[in-house]
């Protein structure tokens, strides 16, 4: 973990702070330092007005933030200064630090952040709040649990999701072996190839004709971030109780449910425009990835899209690994197995990840191929 | 780079799942941009697929129509007709069958139906058909 403390440096000493954490200096993030960066787990950015966030690349950007906003300086005062370059670019894996509960709530609202980006501060001094993030970010890191032997995925996912709710949400994104950094730059991949398909599967639709869309899995509901809730009507699913209280919370205009443990979905057929998960299915057995995408394709109209990112190249290790491998010939056969074939392929990409020597990831998006029952 | 440096893949599984990955994407590219492209070894491409059970479902119309039509019991004498009629009309459908087994089915009904379209277009009453609509529609689309 690295602490920019940029001109407070001197007060703000790496030995108050938990094992790990390095301070930084202003000299120490000069443009040609800051590759330095790519090594961390988050960075803390104690002094926005002197680190060089202009200067930071795309990889760099992948490290999550925890970003204390400097007190004594109101909304307009801050998003004036620092706006679309920083704070527009805050999304849901990096995290907000103040005291100020109006402050906070005039720049979530401006910069569409959510509640569980904020880490409430109790102090304004740079070293206090340097060592109550750090200590906070620790307890946080040591937090998610890791399968055991006996490996079974509704109930994993299940207690994973409610045994962090509470605590720190965006954690149960993370898959156990990979850091937050990992998590985010997979995102930024995601974010990039869903986007788009997303806004093919809205098609040339009227603003005002609403987009019903459902995500299998949605945990915190990191997706419903990327859908305007102004045209699109987001719908979640999660076995999850505790994660969908967390989506609740942080997307009040979306609709997030509970998934039962027979993985029938709570909604009547040709409800959605657009279904579609994300990292899901290769954590689920063959009889469980049959079963939620004939769900998926029993609840998408006639025209709609159903869309599946997953892994396509990875291993079973151990008998605790969550993964359920599963190559992209096979999925395809179990998709028109599950579908009765009643679906076209609209897009196909692969997707290389960050630090990953394979390309691993592969987005499908199909049409459901069909006479709608209803008009 | 020292000789022991080079890159040596040591887990062919996850390469072959790679590659399988990949040579799918690139099947598709080919096809969007209307490439033939075979792979041994894949399967078959969705769009592949729905037109392959579009001609099944047109085949099955097609024989029903020629039935009922007053011509019905003259083609019943023809024995590839009937076997034609016993296959795709009064045989249970391959739904529950394996993928591979359906694709099979459906690739067979494609080409019966491409040989009965041609054959009709042939014979002396090939002019009178062809003033139909739906007739010149599946010969657009088929042959």
């Amino acid at each position: 973990m690295l602490v920019y403390a940029g001109r407070f440096a001197d007060r703000v000493s790496s030995a108050k702070l938990p094992n790990g954490c390095e301070v930084l200096s202003e000299w120490d993030v000069l443009p040609f330092h800051l590759a330095a960066l790519e090594r961390a787990t988050t960075l803390v950015v104690l002094d926005p007005f002197s680190f060089p966030f202009e200067s930071m690349t795309e990889m760099q950007w992948d490290v999550p933030l925890v970003v204390i906003l400097p007190s004594g300086f109101d909304a307009s005062f801050l998003s004036a200064v620092f706006d679309e370059a920083v704070l527009g670019r805050l999304g849901l894996f990096d995290r907000v630090a103040t005291a100020d509960r109006d402050l906070w709530e005039e720049l979530r609202l401006r910069y569409r952040w959510v509640g569980s980006q904020r880490i409430e501060l109790h102090c304004d001094l740079p070293d206090e709040a340097a060592a109550e993030i750090c200590g906070r970010l620790e307890e946080e890191a040591a937090k998610p649990i890791s399968p055991g032997e006996d490996y079974e995925t509704v109930r994993y996912w299940k207690e994973r999701g409610d045994a962090l709710a509470t605590w720190v949400p965006q954690r149960a994104i993370h898959v156990s072996h990979h850091d937050p950094a990992f998590d985010k730059a997979v995102f930024r991949v995601q974010s990039k190839a869903l986007g788009p398909q997303f806004a093919a599967a809205r098609g040339a639709r009227d603003e005002d004709v609403p987009f019903e869309a459902l995500e299998v899995g949605v945990g915190v509901g990191r997706w419903a971030s990327k859908l305007d809730p102004a045209n699109t009507r987001f719908t979640g699913l999660d076995v999850s109780g505790g994660m969908i209280r967390a989506a609740r919370a942080d997307f009040p205009e979306g609709r997030f449910d509970l998934l039962e443990e027979d993985l029938v979905f709570p909604y009547a057929d040709e409800s959605f425009d657009l279904a579609f998960t994300v990292s899901v299915l290769h954590h689920n057995p063959a009889s469980a990835k049959r079963t939620l995408v004939s769900e998926m394709w029993r609840v998408t109209r006639p025209g709609g899209r159903l869309m599946f990112l997953e892994d396509f190249v990875s291993e079973k290790r151990t008998p605790g690994s969550t993964i359920y491998p599963m190559s992209i010939s096979g999925f395809v056969d179990l998709v028109l197995e599950a579908t009765a074939g009643r679906v076209v392929l609209e897009h196909l990409e692969a997707l290389r990840y960050p630090h990953d020597p394979f390309f691993r990831g592969g987005l499908l998006s199909l049409s459901k191929v069909g006479t709608p029952r209803t008009w | 780079m020292p000789d022991n440096e080079f890159y040596a893949p040591d887990d062919t599984d996850l390469l072959r799942m790679e590659n399988e990955l990949l040579a799918f994407e690139v099947r598709f590219l080919k096809g969007r941009l209307g490439q033939p492209a075979k792979i041994p070894g894949s399967s078959t491409s969705l769009n592949r697929l729905a037109y392959l059970e579009e001609a099944e479902r047109d085949l099955g119309l097609l024989l029903r129509r020629l039935l009922g039509s007053p011509l019905g019991p003259l083609l019943r004498r023809s024995k590839s007709f009937r076997t034609l009629e016993q296959k795709y009309l009064h045989s249970p459908r391959l739904q529950g069958s394996s993928s591979r087994e359906r694709l099979a089915y459906l690739e067979e009904a494609e080409r019966d139906l491409i040989l009965l379209l041609r054959r009709m277009s042939s014979k002396p009453f090939g002019s009178v058909l062809r003033r139909r609509k739906a007739f010149r529609t599946l010969q657009q689309r088929y042959l």
